[in-house]
């Protein structure tokens, strides 16, 4: 039987009481394979990497990781949890007071008692690995967006992560650096046997590399398979995703209130 | 019906909110102890803290100190020459600066100096997600950023009023000897005869501690709380000086009646 390392079981999420952002949501993410997230603009996605690395807690359902439900566990648990994963965020979120090479070894220094000439060699390494030999020196604020995007990659790799959840590591790459990444988190996967979940718009991109994909639209999930029959799935809204359409069943919308209705209360 | 509920709401706010600060002020302080070991084990976290908070604030304590003394001097002088008392003037400037002046400035000076540099800095690492990044990768960031930057005003206020009662006492010999030509040693036996080591010097210095614990967890309360934008790292850094100026000056009057 295939392995699970994430399960997502009816979950509910909401930020706020008067919309329910994630319905009814049942995801699997099998072990040692690339499963990629894709959908508009804010049906969250972000929430769910956030839902499976503990930051925030679902209404409703579960969240298994490792085979722990998150809400049974202790703190402490949740943070050995994290020590076996890695997130990349969406914009970085390097610490701004430290340079680069000090970034990407700090999980190291946190969890390891390698020595400092060691980390120096992984540091380099998980650098050439992003294609930003060289940077060491820089602080973040010298680096453009692509290439913090890509250290804050070689941090969220440096301790080989059994788990690596990707909030979206295409975004504002040139081509070159794209296919570099991609062909990184290809690679991690194979040869680490490493799980990944890879959240992005990229459709071309990701039916190069992902195992298994998941559609999402206004907060649930409309499709999924693997990048062979998504492509030749009839499901007219991943149709219309997949080629950028802009009218047809899949809305770009705040489920909110109609505006209509916002006028009438004013 | 509606007015009187807002009135209510109007009245009520506050209080409830500012009860609520104080809850939240409690938890998070058994928060920062219960985290206190894990910081001690890793001085080297509270040595760089103590840098930014400390050691940049010298210069400007040791300028201030200097000024309210050469004030303290020229307006001693003034007032003690009316009853021809002008030699206690070394005393005067001494136990101002000592058990009041010194502790309740520096404290001021420092959150507004430094303080505002803590709720500025976690308020940005919140709102840029450093502190949700620390947190994914298992490190906790209260005790790895915020518990440091606490103990670290902890450790400075004493010293830089230490400082600053130093360099207000020699301001107050400046004017006092080299402008208004007072006998030097009257001026520095009446400072001796009357400055009890415990009760003014120790006790001033034990308020300073009191005060560097207080401005420093308004100002890591603010920085945490601060809402995630521009604006509201920016309406914390203004609430940090704001609510530290005013607790200090209360909790000074509640020290003052029981120390002295
Ligand atoms: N902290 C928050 N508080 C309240 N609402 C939030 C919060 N974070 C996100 N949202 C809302 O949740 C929705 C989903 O956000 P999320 O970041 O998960 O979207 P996303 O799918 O990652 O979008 P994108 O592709 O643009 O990154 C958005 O509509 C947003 O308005
Ligand atoms: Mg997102």
């Amino acid at each position: 039987m295939q392995q699970n390392v994430v399960e997502l079981e009816n979950l509910n999420f909401s930020y706020s009481e008067d919309r329910l952002l994630l319905k009814n949501i049942n995801l699997n993410i099998a072990k040692g394979k690339i499963t990629a997230i894709m959908g508009g603009s804010g049906s969250g996605k972000t929430t769910i990497l956030r839902l499976i690395s503990g930051q925030i807690k679902p209404n409703q359902g579960k969240v298994k990781v490792f085979e722990n439900d998150l809400s049974k566990i202790s703190i402490k648990q949740i943070h050995d949890i994290r020590k076996r994963l890695g997130l990349l965020f969406q914009f970085g979120a390097l610490f701004t007071d430290i340079n680069v090479t000090q970034n990407v070894a700090f999980p190291l220094l946190e969890h390891t008692n390698l020595s400092k000439k060691l980390i120096n060699k992984i540091v380099a390494m998980k650098l050439e690995a992003v294609g930003l030999t060289g940077t060491q020196n820089l602080m973040p604020n010298q680096l453009s967006g692509g290439m913090a995007r890509r250290v804050a990659l070689a941090r969220a790799i440096a301790l080989d992560p059994e788990l690596m959840l990707y909030d979206e590591p295409f975004t504002g790459l040139d081509p070159i650096s794209l296919n570099t990444t991609a062909m990184l988190i290809k690679k991690l996967s194979t040869s680490l046997n490493q799980t990944a979940i890879l959240v992005t718009h990229d459709i071309a991109v990701t039916m190069g590399i992902a195992d298994y994909m998941y559609f999402m639209a206004n907060g649930e999930i409309i499709a999924e398979g693997t990048p062979q029959q998504i492509k030749e799935t009839s499901n007219p809204a991943v149709r219309q995703f997949i080629n950028g359409e802009i009218t047809g069943p899949f809305q770009y919308k705040y489920a909110t209130k109609n505006s209509y209705q916002q006028y009438l209360e004013q | 019906m509606r007015h009187i509920t807002n009135f209510i709401k109007t009245i009520g706010h506050p209080f409830s909110s500012l009860i609520i600060m104080l809850g939240e002020c409690t938890r998070l302080f058994w928060y920062l102890l219960t985290g206190c070991l894990y910081s001690l084990k890793r001085p080297q976290l509270i040595i760089k803290e103590v840098y930014f908070s400390g050691v940049l604030s010298l210069l400007i304590i040791a300028v201030s100190g200097w000024f309210v003394g050469m004030v303290l001097g020229l307006q001693g002088y003034n007032t003690l020459q009316r009853f021809g008392s002008v030699s206690v003037l070394g005393s005067l400037v001494a136990l101002s600066l000592l058990r009041e002046l010194g502790p309740v400035l520096c404290a001021i000076l420092f959150a507004s100096r430094a303080g505002s540099g803590m709720t500025a800095e976690i308020g940005l690492m919140k709102a840029t997600e450093q502190l949700d990044a620390m947190s994914v990768m298992a490190v906790d960031p209260i005790k790895r950023v915020v518990i440091p930057k606490f103990i670290s005003g902890i450790i400075a206020v004493p010293l830089l009023t230490a400082l600053f009662d130093t360099c207000g006492i020699l301001g107050g010999h400046f004017v006092g000897v080299n402008m208004l030509k007072l006998d030097q040693g009257t001026f520095w036996s009446q400072m001796q005869g009357s400055v009890d080591l415990h009760n003014d010097v120790i006790n001033g210095l034990i308020k300073a501690l009191f005060f560097g614990f207080i401005v420093s967890l308004i100002s890591v309360y603010q920085g945490l709380q601060a809402k995630p934008t521009a604006e509201g790292v920016s309406a914390a850094t203004t609430r940090t000086v704001v609510h530290s100026a005013l607790a200090v000056l209360a909790l000074d009057f509640i020290l003052t009646a029981f120390m002295f």
